[in-house]
């Protein structure tokens, strides 16, 4: 403190000039690494957004802007990483989360100590034949093996039931027990088309944590996504939007001819889960206010989805 | 060369082969059927008058072959419900049970009649009565319902253990199995076992229809067991150790139609009495001989039942399934509700292997002529986009092996869907569970005030009841209505193309 107290107005701002060009060099060069340590030292992003990478790069980039890893994984901790795996289709159809992300997420949590770091997705059409196709086909299963995550079908554990009393019609819902057990829940969507529900990311991911999907269908669908966000807010969410399905989602088609795919190679990170839906929502090309649970999420002060009162760093390579 | 050790051997392997093959699950069933179904008798013969194809014909031919050569050793050797019988037979002898076989009378107005009254209800287009008595089914059915619960039950139970090491696989689930179902296999089981604990092969004798038929056939056999009359001592050995209760001492007799080749005689006699070798007209004829006269009636009816099988409008006119208000969904490649109806043996062999267990068993929803018969189940579950295992499993032409791109667009029903009740339209918010799952875009969504409202064109549904499954509410807005003959949905394809994604990086962010 006293050190800072002795420094004036000019030798901080010329040691903070110094400091900027030498970032700027270094970021002309790539050669950022070195830097982001200090970078933590100043309050982290409401929202990090890296474009135009490879996704194991994009991921790299965007956690340290956050700050790194650390940030979020402690020493000794279990987390959870929650990718979308909720159709039986290929990584290049885009309606599940890119495989390479979420090696390159595992390994991260582990370099900053995670004890063990589970993988985990509840099918869309929840049979054991379909589940096991969707995390089989997506690649997902195997990519996670490779980096040493803990693959578990979502049926090899139990729900609990939990309270949501803030909730306008969720009130309570059985929530996997790896979600109710991990220290760290990192929320892995990708953002895609939907037919039904305009377009999906981060909160509607969520819905594969719970053990009945459809009493959300049921009751509201745009409600109940919001709702089931005032109770657990996952600790990051990290979107990943490098091949992006701009049709015929969530499913996307089943005749290659006519997929609509756009590489946007482009990775969203945030605690934020209304703000990363809302930047999603602009990526993708549409307006949030058009999206129904992402206005409910803002009204019932889940997140801002105004993202101009945010402070967002962005980053093309 | 001990004939029993042989017969042992060979009936383990057969039967241990088929237990993998029907609670093995898809992949196994898919190599084993191929390999054990030719060689069932009911299965391949349905095989061939529904449709001929020569793996079956050569396996048919060679049980005949072996039938006219060696006698019944199909009821020995291959019949996986003569292995079940004769294993309660080896732990009632163990336990006490049974002390000896002694000489059983032949009921042969009753095997006969069941025969021919087979023969008649599957010529007139049901095939319930066969369903019932068919060995292999039968033995399939058996399996199927007590077998495939318990392994699921154990497997799972695996799973559960692994899982305290961090191991993690996926469980399994058991097929649903009504009730009417599970009760009919284990009275017909129960049956099975008391008949052949008490008696041995009664069953294989009296009612079996495959065992009457080739005890006609082994009547003319090369190969008998033949006993020496003059050499005899009527130790009554061979008596006490014939399972199938067709020596009789007294008259120093084998009755060759029910002999079904166990062999425990020779290895029973010490003097060598009775023989197994070539045999022409060595064997003192009967002077009555109802066993010729239902020769000549079960050849009049085999070639009868092979006109008419081939000839489908006679055996439509008795079959009651067509003409039920909704009928049920039969698999794709069944063709139609008259093709699956006439040709399935409620083996139960596409229960095991469907991956999804969508094919459930059904007791009366195909009418009376249709028993046991298996539908698509879609209270259940769905019919998978992706698998075509059914048709590459059922070995007697019910179901057709389509290839998976063909079967894709197989329509073997037809959505409907309830706008009175579907949420979208009554409560005016998102929903859309349906369109979700849909895997051949049949359900679009209309976008009105950002509300997105279900429409079909059911041109493109080929009935897999994803969207049924998917459906939330009760009862479900969105039903899969059946196809009595199956129909080709039209191709999907995308009407606006985006244009090809841009090359050149853009450094900029919409916020």
């Amino acid at each position: 403190m006293t050190e800072v107290q002795k420094t004036d107005r000019r030798e901080f701002l010329k040691k903070g000039l110094s400091l900027g060009l030498v970032a700027g060099g270094a970021v002309i060069l790539g050669k950022t690494d070195f830097l982001s340590a200090k970078e933590t030292v100043t309050a982290m992003p409401d929202l990090v957004a890296v474009k135009n990478a490879e996704p194991d790069a994009l991921f790299k980039k965007a956690i340290s802007l956050m700050g790194g890893m650390g940030q979020f994984v402690k020493k000794g901790q279990t987390v959870v990483v929650k990718p979308n795996i909720g159709f039986p289709r290929k990584p290049e159809i885009g309606a599940t989360t890119n495989p390479l992300l979420v090696k390159t997420i595992i390994e991260h949590c582990y370099k900053a100590g995670a004890k063990k770091v589970y993988v985990f997705d509840n099918a869309v059409l929840p049979t054991s034949s379909n589940a096991r196709n969707c995390y089989k086909i997506s690649g997902i299963e195997d990519a996670a093996n490779a980096a040493g995550g803990i693959v578990a079908p979502a049926d090899d554990f139990g729900y609990k039931e939990v309270k949501i009393p803030a909730a306008r019609i969720l009130t309570k819902t059985d929530v996997h027990e790896l979600i109710l057990n991990s220290d760290v829940f990192i929320n892995v969507p990708v953002l895609k088309h939907h037919r039904s529900a305009h377009l999906s990311i981060a909160m509607k991911n969520l819905m594969g944590i719970v053990n009945n999907r459809m009493e959300y269908h049921l009751r509201g669908l745009d409600q109940c996504i919001a709702d089931f966000c005032l109770y657990r807010k996952p600790d990051l969410n990290i979107v990943d939007a490098y091949r992006v399905l701009m049709s015929h989602g969530p499913s996307g088609p089943r005749d290659e001819a006519s997929l609509q795919v756009e590489l946007k190679k482009t990775l969203l990170l945030s605690r934020d889960i209304v703000a990363v839906d809302a930047a999603a929502t602009k990526i993708f090309g549409k307006d949030p206010e058009d999206i129904q649970y992402i206005k409910f999420g803002h009204e019932q002060k889940i997140g801002n989805m105004n993202l101009k009162e945010l402070k967002i760093v962005t980053y093309a390579m | 060369m001990n004939l029993v050790k042989i017969r042992i051997a060979i009936s383990l392997l057969v039967f241990t082969l088929f237990l993998f093959l029907f609670l093995g699950g898809g992949k196994i069933s898919v190599f084993l059927s191929p390999i054990l179904l030719p060689l069932q008798f009911v299965p391949a013969l349905i095989r061939i008058l529904i449709q001929p194809e020569i793996l079956f014909m050569i396996g048919l031919i060679t049980i005949l072959i072996i039938s006219l050569i060696f006698g019944r050793v199909y009821c020995s050797f291959l019949c996986p419900l003569g292995m079940l019988q004769d294993s309660v037979i080896a732990l009632s002898f163990k336990s006490g049970l049974l002390r000896k076989h002694i000489y059983q009378r032949p009921y042969n107005w009753l095997r006969y009649s069941i025969l021919g009254l087979t023969f008649i209800t599957v010529v007139l287009g049901s095939m319930s009565l066969l369903n019932f008595l068919d060995p292999y089914s039968l033995s399939g059915r058996i399996i199927t319902n007590f077998g495939k619960p318990l392994t699921v039950w154990i497997f799972n139970a695996g799973v559960d253990l692994l899982k305290y090491f961090n191991i993690y696989f996926f469980s399994k689930e058991v097929p649903y199995l009504p009730l009417s179902i599970l009760a009919a296999t284990f009275g017909c089981f129960i049956l099975v076992l008391i008949m052949s604990a008490k008696y041995g092969r009664l069953y294989c004798n009296t009612i079996c229809p495959v065992g009457t038929l080739l005890g006609l056939i082994s009547r003319i056999s090369i190969f008998k067991l033949v006993l020496d009359q003059n050499k005899c001592y009527e130790c009554v050995r061979c008596e006490i150790v014939c399972k199938a209760g067709c020596i009789d001492q007294q008259k120093k007799n084998i009755d060759q139609s029910r002999c079904v080749n166990c062999f425990n005689c020779l290895a029973a006699c010490s003097q060598s009495v009775i023989v197994y070798s070539p045999s022409f007209g060595k064997i003192k004829k009967n002077e009555w001989s109802p066993a010729r006269r239902g020769f000549l009636v079960g050849i009049l009816a085999a070639a009868g039942s092979v006109f008419l099988t081939f000839n489908s409008n006679i055996r439509n006119l008795f079959n009651t399934t067509a003409a039920k208000e909704s009928p049920p969904i039969t698999p794709p490649g069944s063709l139609s509700l008259a093709h699956f109806t006439q040709a399935c043996t409620a083996c139960y062999l596409c229960v095991s292997a469907c991956p999804t267990n969508v094919i459930t068993p059904s007791f009366l929803e195909y009418g009376i002529t249709g028993l046991l018969q298996p539908l698509m189940n879609y209270h259940k579950s769905f019919c998978d986009y992706e698998c075509n295992i059914c048709g590459k499993v059922c070995p007697t032409g019910a179901i057709f092996s389509l290839p998976l791109e063909e079967k894709k667009l197989i329509q073997i029903g037809e959505v409907k869907l309830v706008k009175e009740k579907c949420i979208v339209y009554v409560d005016k918010q998102n929903c859309g569970a349906c369109g979700e799952v849909c895997p051949t875009h049949t359900i679009n969504f209309i976008n009105k005030s950002n509300v997105l409202y279900p429409e079909t064109d059911t041109q493109y549904c080929i009935g897999c009841g994803a969207c049924e499954k998917a459906c939330p509410t009760s009862p479900k807005s969105i039903v899969v209505r059946s196809n009595s003959i199956h129909k080709k949905a039209v191709q999907y394809i995308a009407a606006a193309k985006l244009p090809q994604p841009k090359k050149e990086t853009n450094k900029d962010f919409p916020f």
